[in-house]
């Protein structure tokens, strides 16, 4: 299905946000979701399906001051 | 002397020195430069990852969770509303409810916004998170910010990543005078002095990145910054001397004098 990952339209087999991460290879990294404005802890992946188009944001830590 | 700890929301300090994780030549350089500074308080930012690149570049696989309290700030809002996001997505890694709110308008100078930054403030605190605003050095704004629940107020020194010093002493000695919190200088140092002249004014604690990161050895610089901390906190609570007009000898004058 057609999904927006960081803004870019992607076209993936997935059903849940987990298959998302596991399909960039980002399973056990610190990572976090957020989905159509919702931020989603972890623990909310394997059960937050995906539907057409949803606006996905995939983030994580970069060094900063 | 009683153990120095600095309290900030739930969490007791030995270290004062905050440290970033941005512009380190490379993550082992940054590792022994963090270790060397002694900080307990590391900072990063929140950002997309590059769906075209995702071996591993988050600066956290570089670290170990437990040893650090993470303030992860809220660079690249330029509006409330973006830093309150920003704010959500970090808490949401389950890492740290910590939030180092950073929001700049203007690109040249990367001041932050005071309006933005209050109103974000307001509303990361009634959602539970520890706050620490980074703001411009006016006595009122730091406090309206400590009256928002701030569980510190971070004044910059001089606009991010310039090294110019403490632009205002006069100003951070008002901040600190009429503070209840922690008072933290973030951004514009550039040297040991200046760090050492940010603790005799009294702040808490000082929070650094490029003239750690970009020093031409990072790892020397986080050792002398850390010294010039822990020397500038003694000296505060030391206390020093009044400046005067003329000389007053210090063996005494009269002394001196054979008739």
């Amino acid at each position: 299905m057609e999904l927006v990952i960081n803004g870019k339209k992607q076209e993936l087999d997935a059903e849940t946000i987990q298959d998302v991460i596991n399909h960039f290879g980002l399973a056990g990294k610190p990572v976090v979701v957020e989905a159509d404005g919702s931020v989603l802890t972890a623990a909310q992946w394997a059960d937050t399906s995906v539907r057409p188009h949803m606006q996905i944001e995939l983030v994580h830590f970069v060094g900063g001051g | 002397m009683k153990q120095d700890l600095l309290r900030i929301g739930n969490r007791e300090l030995s270290s004062r020195f905050f440290i970033g994780t941005g512009l380190f030549p490379n993550p082992y350089v940054q590792k022994e430069a963090i270790k060397a500074s002694g900080a307990q308080v590391l900072t990063f930012a929140v950002r997309r990852i590059n769906l075209e690149a995702t071996e591993d570049d988050s600066i956290l696989q570089h670290l170990q969770h437990e040893e650090y309290i993470y303030l992860p700030n809220t660079s690249g809002a330029r509006t409330a509303e973006e830093a309150v996001r920003i704010a959500r997505l970090a808490r949401a890694s389950g890492l740290s409810d910590w939030i180092k709110v950073e929001i700049s308008a203007n690109e040249r100078t990367l001041l932050p916004d005071p309006i933005e930054t209050l109103k974000a403030t307001e509303t990361l605190v009634k959602e539970g998170f520890t706050v620490l605003p980074y703001i411009t050095d006016d006595p009122i704004m730091c406090k309206r910010l400590e009256e928002a629940g701030a569980a510190a107020v971070m004044p910059g020194a001089a606009p991010i990543g310039t090294g110019l010093g403490i632009l205002n002493p006069y100003h951070l000695g008002l901040i600190v005078e009429d503070a209840n919190v922690p008072i933290i200088v973030d951004a514009g140092l550039g040297s040991v002095s200046d760090v050492t002249q940010a603790m005799e004014l009294g702040v808490s604690a000082v929070l650094m990145n490029t003239p750690v990161a970009k020093a031409r050895n990072p790892v020397g610089m986080a050792q002398a910054m850390r010294m010039g901390i822990e020397a500038g906190r003694l000296a505060y609570l030391s206390g020093r001397i009044e400046k005067k007009r003329y000389a007053s000898a210090s063996s005494g004058y009269e002394a001196f004098k054979l008739n």
